[in-house]
C-alpha cells in the first residue's frame, strides 16, 4: 500500500509581490528519498516549509498524510507537525543547555506538557537519548553544553534530535552544504536512517553524485517553478545544465 | 554612577573560549554527576548570601518601621497630583536642569580627554614595539592608578573634593571626569588593541613619525566607537551629575535634596518629573546615535561585546544624526563652560594649594575609626548585604517588568487580533517607563524616601539601591532578550510542540544566561555604589566616610577609602571568576 506523504496540487506561496513558489504538482509516497535540487533562490526552502506546515499555500494546496495543512485546528496540525522532523540550515539548536535537553527536545512534542517542563529541569538520560547520541556517535557528550562543540558535532545533536523525533517524514535543508565529501555522505547515511523502511526522506542539495547515492528520485526547481520529476537513474546531465543555466 | 561598562572589557580572555576545533572528545567529557554538582553549587552560591544578608538586614525583634515616618509617606504621595508649577519655581527648575547638562556634558569632555591620553599609553598598539623600560613602569603604574581611581566611586570623589575646593562648580566636573576618565582609558585602550595593526605599520614602515601615523591609522577607525561611547557616557554623567547634587553642587540634584529635606512634596514632584524628562532625552538621544552608527548597544557596552564591532567600524560612520551630534559638541562645550560657571582659577588659588597640602599631609598615615577594627569589619558586612539583596531586588524587579519591555518582533508574536496587539504594545510602553522612572530617579532619593519609613540600616538601603538598579538590570536584560534568536522556539512549534512549553524550552536558557551575566556585572557596580546610599545615612563604608568626613578625620577617611577598594577588588575578582565558571 502506497500511502500518500505529501500531495501538492498547484501549489504555491507568495510573499508580497515576490513569487518565491508557483503551481507545483508532486506526489510523495512513503519510503520515498527526494532530492531537491536547484540554484539558491529557486525556492527549494519555501517548498519544505510548505511540507512541514510552517507556511501555508497562497494557491492551490497542500495535503499532509492525507489533510490539507491550510484552516485545521492548531491541535490536528501540531499532531501533524510530530510527525514531520526538519533539519533547518540553522540547525536551531538551543545552544546554552546540555547536548541531552537539545535531543530531548525532539520527544516534547510527544512527552506533553507536564512531563516536557520536567525534563527541562532534571533530565533523564533514558536509553532511547542515549541510542540516538550513540547512533551520531556523540555518546559521549551527553552533558556537554551545546554552544561547546564543533559545528560538525553540532549538526549531529540536530540529526540526534530527529532520530528520538521517529518522525514518518524527514526534510532536511542543504544539510551537507559546508561540509566536505566524507561528511557529507555520513549525513546522509544518518539522515537515512533517520527515516526506517517504511520513512520518507526530502533533502536540498547541490551536489547531484550525492542525490544519485542515497536518494531514490530527484525532483529540479527553477525560479519557483518544477522542471523535471524523475526516478534517480533517469537524472541526466542535460535535466542539470537546464536547471543551473543563467536565465 | 550609572557606569555600565566597567570591568567587562578587559576580561575577556583569548584562551578562555572553546576550542573548536582538533579537540581530542575526551578532553571535555563531563558527566552528569558533574552537572548535578554544579547545580547545587550554583544554588548554594545564590542562597547563602542571600540568607546571610537577610538575617543582616532584619533585626531581631527590633522595629523595622517607623511609625512617625508612614504619615510623611503619605504625604509625599498626596501632592503627586499636585506638583509646584508656579513661573518662578519653573524658572528654578530650568536653571537646574541647565546646569546639570553643562556639569554633565564637561565632565564627559574631561573624561573623554583623559581617556584618549590614558588610552594610548596603555594600548599595546600605540607602540610601535616593545616600550622602553621607562614608558613600561609608567604603564604599570598608570594601570593601578586608573584602577584606584575608577574604584572610588564619584560621589565619594565629590566630597574628597569639596573639603579641597569647597562648593566650587569645579568639583563637579572633576567629581565626573576623574573616574569616568579612568574607565573611559581603559575602554579606549582595549579598542585600540582590538583594530587590525596593519595600516599604523604600513605607515610606520613607511617613515612616518609616531603621533601622525596614530591620528592616521588609529583614531578613524576607532572614531565611531569612540563617539559612540562619549555619548554614552554622556548619559551617565547626566545621571551621575543628578547624584552628586547630594553633596550640594549644584543642578536639579540639589534642588531636589533641598525640596526633600525641607520636606516641599509639590518641589520634589515637580524635580523628579524634570529629571525623568532630562534622562529620557537625552537616553532617546544617545539611543538614537548608537542604533544609526550600529556599533553597540547598551547591553553590549555593558557585556564588552562592543570590541567586536572595533575591527569592522561602525557600518554608517557618517550617518547625518552622528555627524551632527559630533558637530554640535565643540559649540555645546563653550556654552557649558560660561553656563556652569566654572573656572579653573579654583585650582591654583594659595587656598586649595594649602587645604590640599593638608589633605595629603592628613591622609597618611591611615588611623582606625574609633569603634576600632570592628566597626570597620562591621562596616564591610553592611555593605556586601546591602549590596546582595539590591540585587535580590533588582532581579524581582528584572523578572517581573522585563518580559514586558521586550520589543515585540514585527510579523511574529500571536496572531490575535488588533486588540491583543495594541495590548501588547501598551504593556511594552509601560513596563518602559516604569524602568525608566526607576533608573532616572536617583538613588540618593529612594534612600531619602526609604529612610522615611524605615529606620537606618542595612533594609533601607538595599531597598533604594534595589530600586535603581532593578531599573537599570531590567533596561539591559529587556535589551538582551530581543537579541535571543527565535529559531530554536519555532523550530520546536514547527514539531508539534505547544506554544508555551516552546517558550520555556528554548527561550527561557539564552535568556536565564543573559540575566545571570548582567546580574554579575552589576553586582560589581552595585557594591560600589552602596557608597551613595550610605552617604544620605542607610548604613556601610559610605555612611562611616560621611561621617567622619564631616568631621575632617582624614586619617580615618584614608583607612575607609583602603577597606571599600579591598572590597570593590574582591568582589570583582569574585564575580570574574563565577562569570568564568559559568562559561565552562
Amino acid at each position: 500500500m502506497n500511502e500518500h506523504v505529501v500531495r501538492l496540487e498547484g501549489a504555491g506561496r507568495s510573499f508580497g509581490a515576490s513569487t518565491a513558489l508557483t503551481g507545483v504538482d508532486l506526489t510523495i509516497r512513503a519510503g520515498e528519498r527526494v532530492a531537491v535540487l536547484g540554484a539558491s533562490g529557486a525556492g527549494k526552502s519555501t517548498l519544505l516549509a510548505l511540507l512541514n506546515g510552517s507556511l501555508q499555500p497562497s494557491e492551490g494546496s497542500v495535503e499532509l498524510f492525507g489533510a490539507a495543512t491550510a484552516g485545521l485546528p492548531a491541535r490536528t496540525r501540531r499532531g501533524l507537525q510530530r510527525r514531520v522532523g526538519t533539519v533547518s540550515q540553522g540547525l536551531d539548536l538551543i545552544e546554552q543547555v546540555r547536548v541531552l535537553h537539545n535531543v530531548n527536545a525532539g520527544r516534547l512534542a510527544e512527552w506533553g506538557t507536564p512531563r516536557a517542563l520536567a525534563s527541562l529541569v532534571w533530565p533523564h538520560p533514558d536509553e532511547r537519548a542515549l541510542g540516538a547520541l550513540e547512533a551520531v556517535g556523540l555518546g559521549w557528550a551527553v552533558h556537554e553544553r551545546t554552544e561547546r562543540l564543533s559545528g560538525g558535532e553540532r549538526q549531529r545533536v540536530a540529526i540526534a534530535r530527529l532520530l528520538i523525533q521517529r518522525p514518518d517524514l524527514v526534510l532536511a535543508d542543504e544539510p551537507v552544504a559546508s561540509l566536505d565529501p566524507t561528511r557529507a555522505a555520513e549525513v546522509l547515511g544518518l539522515l537515512g536512517r533517520a527515516t526506517d523502511s517504511r520513512g520518507t526522506l526530502v533533502v536540498t542539495l547541490h551536489q547531484p553524485q550525492l542525490a544519485r547515492d542515497h536518494c531514490t528520485r530527484a525532483i529540479g526547481l527553477r525560479e519557483g517553478r518544477l522542471v523535471f520529476d524523475t526516478p534517480i537513474a533517469d537524472l541526466a546531465s542535460h535535466l542539470l545544465d537546464e536547471l543551473y543555466a543563467r536565465a | 554612577m550609572t557606569d555600565l561598562v566597567e570591568v567587562a572589557r578587559h576580561d575577556r580572555d583569548p584562551t578562555a573560549g572553546p576550542d573548536r576545533a582538533g579537540r581530542p572528545p575526551s578532553s571535555c567529557r563531563v558527566t552528569g554527576r558533574q552537572v548535578a554538582l554544579r547545580r547545587g553549587a550554583g544554588a548554594l552560591i545564590v542562597l547563602l548570601p542571600l540568607t546571610w544578608a537577610l538575617q543582616r538586614a532584619l533585626p531581631q525583634g527590633g522595629d523595622i518601621v517607623n511609625r512617625g515616618g508612614v504619615p510623611l509617606i503619605g504625604d509625599l504621595l498626596g501632592k503627586a497630583w499636585s506638583p509646584r508649577l508656579d513661573g518662578e519655581f519653573l524658572e528654578v527648575v530650568v536653571d537646574a536642569a541647565v546646569t546639570t547638562l553643562a556639569f554633565a556634558a564637561l565632565g564627559t569632555a574631561g573624561a573623554l580627554v583623559i581617556g584618549l591620553l590614558g588610552g594610548l599609553v596603555l594600548s599595546d598598539v600605540a607602540w610601535a614595539r616593545r616600550p622602553p623600560w621607562p614608558v613600561r613602569t609608567v604603564r604599570t603604574g598608570l594601570r593601578g592608578a586608573l584602577v584606584a581611581i575608577r574604584s572610588i566611586h564619584e560621589l565619594v570623589w565629590a566630597l574628597l573634593l569639596v573639603s579641597v575646593l569647597g562648593l566650587d562648580p569645579l568639583v563637579a566636573v572633576l567629581a565626573i571626569a576623574l573616574p569616568f576618565g579612568a574607565q573611559t582609558a581603559q575602554v579606549f585602550g582595549d579598542t585600540f588593541d582590538a583594530l587590525p595593526t596593519r595600516a599604523l605599520r604600513a605607515l610606520r614602515d613607511a617613515g612616518a613619525p609616531a603621533a601622525p601615523a596614530v591620528a592616521f591609522a588609529l583614531l578613524p577607525p576607532a572614531g565611531p566607537l569612540m563617539l559612540s561611547y562619549a555619548f554614552y557616557r554622556f548619559e551617565c554623567a547626566v545621571r551621575s551629575t543628578v547624584l552628586l547634587g547630594a553633596v550640594g553642587v549644584g543642578g536639579l540634584g540639589q534642588e531636589l535634596v533641598v525640596s526633600l529635606s525641607s520636606r516641599n512634596w509639590d518641589e520634589v514632584w515637580t524635580l523628579v518629573a524634570a529629571v525623568i524628562v532630562l534622562s529620557a532625552v537625552v537616553d532617546a538621544w544617545s539611543g538614537r546615535l548608537r542604533t544609526d552608527m550600529a556599533v553597540a548597544s547598551c547591553s553590549e557596552w555593558s557585556a564588552g561585546d562592543a570590541g567586536g564591532a572595533a575591527g569592522t567600524g561602525g557600518r554608517r560612520p557618517g550617518s547625518r544624526w552622528a555627524r551632527w551630534s559630533a558637530i554640535a559638541a565643540a559649540p555645546g562645550l563653550v556654552v557649558a563652560w560660561f553656563a556652569s560657571g566654572v573656572s579653573l582659577s579654583g585650582l591654583t588659588s594659595e587656598r586649595t594649594r594649602m587645604l590640599a597640602g593638608r589633605l595629603l599631609d592628613d591622609l597618611v598615615p591611615p588611623a582606625l575609626p574609633r569603634g576600632g577594627a570592628g566597626e570597620v569589619t562591621a562596616a564591610v558586612l553592611d555593605t556586601l548585604a546591602m549590596a546582595v539583596l539590591a540585587m535580590a531586588i533588582a532581579v524581582l524587579i528584572t523578572l517581573v517588568v522585563s518580559p514586558w519591555a521586550v520589543a515585540v518582533r514585527r510579523g511574529t508574536g500571536p496572531p490575535g487580533g488588533l486588540a491583543m496587539r495594541s495590548l501588547r504594545w501598551i504593556s511594552w510602553l509601560v513596563a518602559r517607563i516604569v524602568l525608566l522612572v526607576l533608573r532616572s530617579v536617583p538613588p540618593t532619593v529612594w534612600a531619602v524616601i526609604a529612610l522615611l519609613a524605615l529606620f537606618p540600616g542595612v533594609l533601607p538601603g538595599a531597598l533604594a539601591l534595589g530600586v535603581y538598579t532593578g531599573g537599570v538590570l531590567g533596561r539591559l536584560v529587556a535589551e538582551s532578550w530581543e537579541s535571543v534568536s527565535p529559531a530554536p522556539r519555532e523550530a520546536l512549534v514547527r514539531t508539534g510542540v505547544p506554544g508555551a512549553v516552546a517558550t520555556v524550552a528554548a527561550v527561557v536558557p539564552a535568556s536565564a544566561q543573559q540575566l545571570v551575566t548582567f546580574t554579575l556585572y552589576r553586582f560589581e557596580i552595585c557594591v560600589r555604589e552602596t557608597a551613595v546610599v550610605g552617604i544620605v545615612g542607610a548604613a556601610g563604608l559610605g555612611r562611616l566616610l560621611a561621617e567622619n568626613l564631616n568631621f575632617f578625620r582624614f586619617p580615618v577617611v584614608m583607612t575607609l577609602l583602603i577597606a571599600s577598594f579591598a572590597v570593590s577588588v574582591a568582589s570583582e575578582v569574585a564575580s570574574r571568576r563565577l562569570r568564568r565558571a559559568i562559561r565552562a
